[in-house]
């Protein structure tokens, strides 16, 4: 019997993939999120409204990804989107491979942001980088605010967490404080904001948020070409 | 559920290893998955089942290194371990804590039979 070296991570393909597409994003100079929560969350409903906000100063692409009908992709043209959607066919979670495999698709060079609906899930997406710069997690106050703890791994690795559908907070026990010193134990650096994406509060400060994300992403895009 | 995908990449990995290696049998293959790599071990081993019955891997056995949460408290200075994610600092309480070890999803070797 002999033994076989290997030492890889299981997802290093995944991986290689996604290194490609960052740098493909990169060199088109686009912000990229990953946008990740269970179904229901308020992920298009998010989009529709930053899209309504941002639509008329910026080119926004979205990459929708589902497992069956174009039904996002339809809500979010409607609010001067472009985009596509990838079905998954009962898949759980997207790949840096359906990524890339739909870039060729979009007018990259265009656009200034790109949002990637993830497939509504909780766990299997936070297993897998598909090239974004900022990977968020919603999490709707309708869901509970016992989700930090029993879905750790999404908050321990987004950069941003955005608590949605705060006008509910008058109806529900959900302790907003509470939610917030979990998701710091678990990821002391994520930022979090709150917000209605349907009543509109909240809304200027991550509107104000991508802003200054896109902004910093410029200028660090720019002194990297120099 | 994405055992199954996780397992199909993993394959990937040991065919083109076992390709190097034409005249070998594979035996055993050998990971290294954390306890908060959002990859459950047993369904892990039941995916490696389904895909590999019927086909040259089906006498291969997985063995998977089960690796606890283990992190270092930054007020008390301690190291712990955690059999789940948990809540700041076993000792102390602190919330300011780091992570080291409990996110793998490693491959790390195989045993081949070289006959």
């Amino acid at each position: 019997m002999s033994k076989v070296d290997i030492e890889k991570k299981i997802l290093s393909a995944n991986d290689r993939v996604a290194i490609e597409n960052r740098q493909t994003f990169a060199e088109a100079g686009l912000l990229v999120f990953n946008i990740i929560s269970s179904p229901g969350s308020g992920k298009t409903t998010l989009l529709e409204a930053t899209l309504d906000r941002l639509a008329a100063e910026m080119k926004i692409l979205v990459i929708e990804g589902d497992v069956s009908t174009e039904r996002d992709m339809d809500r979010v043209r409607a609010h001067g989107a472009d985009g596509i959607q990838i079905n998954t066919g009962g898949g759980c979670h997207l790949s840096a491979k359906m990524i890339s495999g739909v870039l060729g698709g979009l007018a990259l060079e265009a656009a200034d942001i790109v949002f990637i609906e993830n497939v509504g899930n909780l766990i299997c997406p936070s297993t897998y980088d598909l090239g974004e710069d900022i990977r968020m997690v919603l999490l709707s106050t309708a869901e509970g605010d016992d989700k930090p703890m029993k879905y750790p791994s999404i908050f321990h690795e987004a950069e941003l967490a955005i608590i949605t559908k705060i006008d509910l907070l008058p109806y529900l026990e959900f302790d907003i404080e509470k939610v917030g010193t979990e998701i710091r134990v678990l990821n002391p650096e994520c930022e979090i904001l709150e917000l209605s994406a349907l009543k509109g509060e909240g809304m200027d400060t991550w509107i104000e948020w991508i802003r200054k994300r896109l902004e910093m992403k410029r200028a660090a895009s720019s002194a990297a070409g120099e | 559920m994405h055992e199954l995908s996780i397992c199909q990449s993993m394959l990937e990995i040991v065919e083109k290893t076992m390709a190097e290696h034409p005249d070998a049998t594979l035996e055993r293959i050998f990971l290294d998955i954390g306890r908060g790599s959002t990859v459950e071990s047993t369904l892990l081993s039941e995916a490696f089942e389904v895909i590999t019955s019927g086909g040259p891997y089906e006498k291969v056995e997985l063995v998977i290194n089960d690796i606890p949460i283990a992190g270092r408290c930054r007020s008390c200075e301690r190291d712990f371990t955690y059999e789940e994610f948990a809540l700041g600092c076993p000792s102390c309480g602190s919330t300011d804590i780091e992570i080291h070890s409990g996110l793998e999803l490693d491959i790390k070797h195989l045993e081949i039979d070289e006959g």
